[in-house]
């Protein structure tokens, strides 16, 4: 066991591309951290480069107390999960399985023991004498992991290992590989590019774009403090409503959609230097839970028109217009999830028998102790 | 055809049993105008492939007499193989073809496989080092045995000459049979080598990367990387290549025709020269066809017991 920590990493290609500029992370040992971030923005990269597949650039790495630049991969103490999962083709389950510790050249009965313990670990027992093209995904995708697990190793690096999984089985599996990681207890790398993955299980989550690191917490904190819009964006689903929005003096107030909306004192409390933002123009960050239907004549609400409703039974996805600039982070959200893209877009998540259908004109009341405010320049998040 | 299918479906509200009728018409009209348009090449290939064989199979096992009018066919008779079982040349030659396709085809395969390697770490320039290494096998063996033969030739040759510029005296190469039998092996395996390698390569950009990096992190380098990954993921590839190249070797005729005319003596005499100088020289049919039809039925049991051991390794690859 081993902790993992990264100084000023760069990576830097000889065209003169830097897919990954200046990230410095260190995981505790024990720690599940997630790296994610949209396609292209350098997470799998990082990720071999502590795996030593890629040469780093600039910075140091270590492991443990070890820096290991320059230590080729399999002197590094470390397993790795690839997302196709890799398996040798030619080798049965077991022999796929107990391959690193025969190159170890350790006792054949020792081998067929570790094999056989991690192969019940992972529900493989029967399967041990099959080739992996006789096996389904989710099988092979244990095979990848109890190759990974049979060696001890001091650290873990996951790329993306259930992202060829479908919907069902990816559920599972996320908590079948947690519980291992957790009975293992060693440093973990996961990269993935779903937030939900991320969000249930790491302990803390790196969230990346365009190779820059831009947050790295709890997915508990990453979800309530965003640095910025793009983190605001890209956790969470649906993803939190961004609108054009402007301060009124003194910042007691806001306006959206050309209506007021009171900013309780403990707003300004809790985000002191929004008073400079005063008078100015100003995005607003709306989560859709905190947004819910109000009476026709409530204040501190904005006219809303419905387009679709998805009722999940639990509660009802609401699509709505509102008459205000609505802001969408590039890269933050998959395209396949943004249903709407017209002007003053939003989504809100209604109690479950509220009666609204597409087409009604609402109004909707957000939560405005709930708000996060973020410099319309730089999207930076104002606290 | 099954989009066709579902929309005959579709259009005739008929039951399903009509509909399968109609089907079946289909099929057989279709496969009627197949075999019209078939017919034609399926002639012409029986004309130029299947009477030749069947021809040379019916001479093998008749008593042929030549006479001023051409030649006329006996009886039934085994008579001709009895003559080849019983014939020193024949075994020799059998002997040498053999020994000549596995020692060249060996070392097409470990030369051809070690270039493949090299070449498939060229990050640039693989196309010009392609075409450059193609060149060999593109030359007609005819030609590239003539130049054989100028490089080997005995007073001029540019081969002697480096042996005797580096003291080495002045061997004999063509003239004398082992010599012979070796300089016609560098002759074939400088022409197919590439062909090998070329095989090789598609083989090897086409295996999947992953597993390399998981090896690596498993602790493969070097050799253990090549013997425990590579090769066994190559071995389909490899197979397929070999095959080919005994089917070619066995049958190896024009090199030894033109670079040493199947001598000297009778050393490098293959199965195809003994057969072409039985029929053609001496004009024994029977015989003759006899030599031809065992190569065949030898090199098809081989190729045959090469595929059944290495079936199960080429689907394991997959």
């Amino acid at each position: 066991m081993a902790t993992i920590n990264l100084e000023n990493i760069k990576k830097i290609y000889p065209n003169g591309y830097e897919a990954v500029h200046d990230i410095s992370l260190s995981i505790a040992e024990g720690e599940f951290m997630v790296l994610v971030g949209p396609s292209g923005c350098g997470k799998t990269t990082l990720l071999r480069m502590v795996a030593g597949l890629e040469d780093i650039s600039h910075g140091s790495l270590k492991i443990g107390e070890k820096v290991v630049n320059e230590v080729s991969p399999k002197d590094r103490d470390i397993a790795m999960v690839f997302q196709n999962y890799a398996l040798y083709p030619h080798m049965t389950v077991a022999e796929n399985i107990g391959f690193a510790l025969k190159l170890k050249k350790l006792p054949k009965e020792e081998i067929g023991n570790k094999v056989r313990a991690a192969a019940e670990l992972l529900g493989l027992t029967e399967w041990l004498d099959r080739k992996p093209r006789e096996l389904s995904g989710g099988q092979r995708q244990r095979v990848a992991m109890g190759r990974a697990i049979v060696r001890e190793p001091s650290v873990l690096l996951m790329d993306e290992p259930l992202s060829n999984l479908d919907a069902k089985l990816r559920v599972k599996m996320r908590s079948e590989v947690l519980k291992i990681q957790r009975q293992l207890g060693v440093a973990t790398m996961y990269v993935t590019h779903d937030q939900t993955e991320a969000m249930t299980m790491g302990d803390r989550v790196a969230v990346l774009n365009s190779g820059n690191l831009l947050q790295c917490d709890t997915p508990q904190n990453l979800y309530d403090y965003p640095i910025d819009q793009f983190v605001a964006s890209f956790i969470g689903s649906p993803a939190i409503n961004l609108y054009q929005a402007e301060l009124t003096q003194g910042a007691k107030g806001l306006i959206l959609a050309g209506e007021l909306i009171d900013l309780p004192d403990s707003v300004l409390v809790s985000h002191p230097i929004l008073e400079s933002y005063a008078s100015k123009q100003i995005t607003v960050g709306i989560r859709p839970e905190d947004l819910s239907l109000a009476d026709e004549l409530e204040t501190n609400a904005v006219g809303a028109v419905v387009e679709i409703v998805e009722a999940l039974g639990s509660e009802l996805i609401v699509h709505f217009t509102i008459k205000a600039n609505s802001i969408t982070v590039e890269g933050a959200i998959e395209e396949a999830e943004t249903i709407m893209e017209s002007k003053g877009a939003g989504v809100a998540r209604i109690e479950p028998r509220a009666i609204v259908k597409a087409g009604d004109n609402v109004r909707l009341k957000p939560n405005s102790t709930a708000f996060h405010f973020f410099d319309s320049v730089t999207g930076i998040a104002i606290y | 055809m099954v989009a066709t299918e579902t929309k005959v479906t579709e259009a005739t509200p008929t039951s399903k049993a009509a509909s399968k009728k109609l089907r079946d018409r289909n099929q057989i009209l279709l496969a009627r105008l197949g075999w019209r348009f078939t017919t034609p090449s399926l002639l012409v290939v029986g004309l130029v492939t299947i009477f030749p064989i069947s021809f040379s199979v019916i001479l093998s096992l008749s008593n042929v007499t030549l006479s001023g009018n051409g030649f006329s066919l006996g009886g039934f008779t085994f008579n001709n193989f009895s003559i080849l079982i019983h014939s020193s040349e024949w075994r020799y030659a059998l002997a040498f073809t053999i020994f000549y396709t596995i020692v060249s085809v060996l070392v097409e395969v470990i030369l051809g496989t070690m270039i493949a390697l090299l070449m498939e770490r060229l990050s640039g320039g693989r196309g010009p080092m392609m075409a450059l290494l193609l060149l060999p096998w593109s030359i007609i063996t005819v030609i590239s045995a003539e130049l054989w033969q100028y490089i080997f030739q005995g007073s001029y040759g540019v081969m002697q000459q480096i042996f005797s510029a580096v003291g080495l005296g002045k061997p004999v190469f063509l003239g004398s049979p082992t010599p012979a039998i070796i300089s016609m092996m560098i002759a074939d395996i400088w022409k197919t080598t590439p062909f090998v390698a070329v095989i090789v390569l598609a083989g090897l950009v086409m295996l999947p990367g992953d597993v390399f990096e998981a090896a690596a992190v498993d602790g493969c380098s070097g050799w253990v990387m090549f013997w425990k990954i590579t090769f066994p993921l190559l071995r389909p590839t490899i197979a397929i290549a070999v095959l080919f190249r005994i089917l070619q070797a066995f049958g190896i005729f024009d090199l030894p025709f033109v670079l040493t005319g199947g001598g000297p003596g009778t050393s490098t005499t293959s199965l195809a020269i003994l057969g072409y100088k039985a029929m053609f020289q001496n004009l024994q049919f029977g015989p003759g066809s006899a030599v031809a039809v065992s190569a065949t039925g030898l090199v098809l049991i081989g190729c045959l017991s090469f595929l059944k051991v290495f079936k199960s390794q080429v689907n394991s690859g997959e």
